[in-house]
């Protein structure tokens, strides 16, 4: 399902290059539910965008849902990234001025879908995520949880390969935050989405049925599919 | 995999949602869209106005000549000393024969005197036209009638409704029937003249005259021959030329000839017009590069505090051209909004100019529809580089703005 081949990405920084990812190799079977853990500056955040693709790697080979990922152009990505992965932040990233159903149905416009359709598939999103009594709400009429279950909503809108969490639940209270592992969870388990989340939480981390562990760009623990 | 995504998806569903987003956006900065508009404003309204003046003066200027038309000529013999000067009769009822050009030619007799109707008198214009041109002026009498074929050496007046007015005093008002002195000879008034429009190429200001029979004209206008002349030229005609082919034609002996043609004072009156227009025109040009520059600097500051937007939107799969398209959509309909406003404020300053001036107010309707038009290639100018600058912002970064 996914699948990173001595993936390599470094900076150049003055005087010297500094290496965020060094020869990653990882492969993640469909319907798992990973999280990502490793101290400050392993390149957890770095590797979540190259998956996401967002940044691209100076080297390796990243193939996602088999489809091996060749040209890198910004229009390139911006149409696998719409067709294959779902985001998920930790401050939710929501746009201000749009209602909950037009948050939610933000990839759907960029892949063509028009308005009456992508708020009807919008709409049985939000239900899903239960929230389909705040469907015309701004965010700022919504609580932390209500709006990272709409971001949650957003990422799986358009049926995608991937959903790529980061600290999704660093921004809320710890009730908040079992709920929303808890929605994560079950949209893992009944729509068989694999999900990848980043986070810094040990007990978060642990309860997760599998875990990555990144320390100084290498992977140390995790890079291959646990047998079931 | 097969591509569920058409080849270029913003061009078909994202073009009103694009414009919708785009009106949402701008509706939001409020008072800072409006700021941004003022010099798109005051660039369009300025060039409009001065569209606008430009064509109501034409209208105006047209005025002038609308009962003679263009086709036309106006000749005066000057006297060269004290002696007085005619021009020759035969020479102009050949005219229309020896010049193909000349339909049609009407001569008068032209002075000044005094006129006293009991206690009061006035310098009037007089004149002994040939009888074609009331026909041809529109001379028409509003009380009394007009002079009669049979009185061609009568004692008989038609005035102008203003000399009616100057002669009357507040007893005796003058009118039909009323005795006036004309150079010492006793003038009964036939009829007065309703008020005629005064436009350039009248010989004399035939509100502020008295119209007598041609045939003894001599006895109030000194040599009482014709001294001018309306030249009607077939429609189309050089007049300038025609001119200076009557002029040597006619010119007496012991005078000179002054030619007024419609076509050349129409000239000269539009090149004074386009000094104007240029200048006006460069007044607006500036204010419309200023406007212009302060959409892109609205614009700007917009892709700055909208990182984080531009960043989801082009991880939830906007691609380079669509976050483009929607920030020149917001420059183009910012600008717009701005040009029609001017279009409506340039039309108000047309008014305020065309009721200054004592004109016709009329609104050419191309000039309103330039307003957005114009505005909206600004906006289309001054919005791409901020459009790109949002469409160059890596996702990683702009996401991570605050």
């Amino acid at each position: 399902m996914l699948r990173l081949e001595r993936i390599c990405r470094q900076y150049n920084a003055p005087a010297r290059t500094l290496a965020v990812l060094d020869t990653v190799t990882l492969s993640v079977e469909r319907g798992e539910f990973c999280a990502i853990v490793g101290p400050s500056g392993s390149g957890k955040s770095t590797l979540l965008n190259i998956i996401g693709l967002l940044d691209r790697p100076c080297s390796g080979r990243l193939e996602i849902g088999g489809e091996a990922i060749r040209s890198w152009t910004p229009h390139a990505t911006a149409s696998l990234r719409n067709r294959l992965i779902g985001f998920v932040f930790q401050s939710f990233q929501l746009l201000p001025r749009l209602t909950a159903w037009q948050n939610v149905a933000l990839p759907l416009q960029y892949r063509g879908v028009a308005r009456p359709a992508r708020r009807e598939v919008a709409e049985a999103m939000l239900a899903r995520v239960g929230l389909a009594a705040w469907s015309d709400h701004l965010p700022s009429q919504l609580s932390g949880g209500q709006c990272q279950r709409v971001a949650i909503a957003r990422a799986l809108v358009g049926q995608p390969q991937l959903l790529l969490a980061d600290e999704p639940t660093g921004s809320l209270d710890s009730a908040t935050s079992r709920e929303v592992m808890a929605l994560l969870r079950s949209l893992n388990a009944e729509l068989g989405i694999t999900v990848l989340m980043v986070t810094h939480d040990q007990e978060l981390a642990a309860s997760c049925p599998r875990q990555i562990r990144l320390r100084d760009g290498r992977i140390v623990e995790g890079s291959e599919a646990r047998a079931a | 995999m097969t591509m569920d995504t058409p080849a270029a998806p913003w061009l078909d569903s994202h073009v009103p949602d694009t414009l919708a987003e785009a009106w949402t956006n701008l509706r939001a900065q409020g008072r800072r869209s409006a700021l941004a508009l003022l010099g798109i404003l005051i660039g369009t309204a300025s060039i409009i106005a001065m569209l606008n003046s430009g064509h109501m003066a034409q209208r105006e200027s047209l005025k002038l000549f609308a009962k003679l038309g263009i086709d036309m000529l106006q000749i005066q013999a000057v006297p060269a000393g004290d002696a007085p000067v005619a021009l020759s009769r035969t020479a102009i009822a050949a005219l229309p024969v020896v010049d193909p050009e000349v339909l049609e030619v009407i001569a008068l007799a032209t002075g000044r005197a005094t006129a006293r109707a009991g206690a009061a008198s006035a310098d009037l214009a007089i004149f002994a036209p040939a009888p074609a041109l009331a026909r041809m002026v529109g001379l028409v009498a509003a009380r009394g009638r007009m002079l009669g074929a049979a009185e061609d050496c009568a004692l008989s007046v038609v005035l102008g409704a203003d000399a009616a007015r100057a002669l009357s005093g507040p007893a005796a008002a003058v009118g039909p029937g009323s005795v006036l002195l004309l150079g010492g000879y006793g003038f009964t008034v036939v009829g007065v003249l309703a008020p005629v429009r005064p436009e350039t190429l009248d010989p004399v200001n035939y509100n502020m005259a008295a119209m007598i029979p041609p045939g003894c004209a001599r006895r109030v206008i000194p040599g009482g021959g014709p001294n001018a002349l309306l030249v009607r030229l077939q429609p189309g005609a050089d007049s300038k030329a025609a001119g200076a082919r009557i002029s040597a034609r006619l010119t007496p002996r012991e005078g000179t000839l002054t030619v007024l043609d419609a076509q050349s004072i129409l000239a000269t009156m539009q090149a004074q017009k386009a000094v104007h227009s240029r200048m006006l025109i460069a007044i607006g040009a500036v204010s419309l590069l200023v406007g212009g520059v302060g959409v892109m600097n609205v614009m700007l500051m917009s892709v700055m505090e909208r990182q984080r937007e531009i960043g989801l939107r082009a991880a939830t799969g906007a691609s380079p051209g669509a976050l483009r398209l929607l920030f020149l959509t917001e420059a183009v309909l910012l600008s717009m909004a701005g040009g029609i406003a001017g279009s409506l404020l340039g039309a108000g300053i047309s008014y305020a100019i065309a009721s200054g001036s004592g004109w016709d107010f009329d609104l050419a309707p191309w000039t309103l529809a330039l307003g957005p038009v114009v505005a909206g290639g600004m906006g289309l100018v001054f919005g791409l580089y901020p459009a790109i600058s949002a469409a160059r912002l890596n996702p990683i970064d702009a996401l991570r703005a605050d």
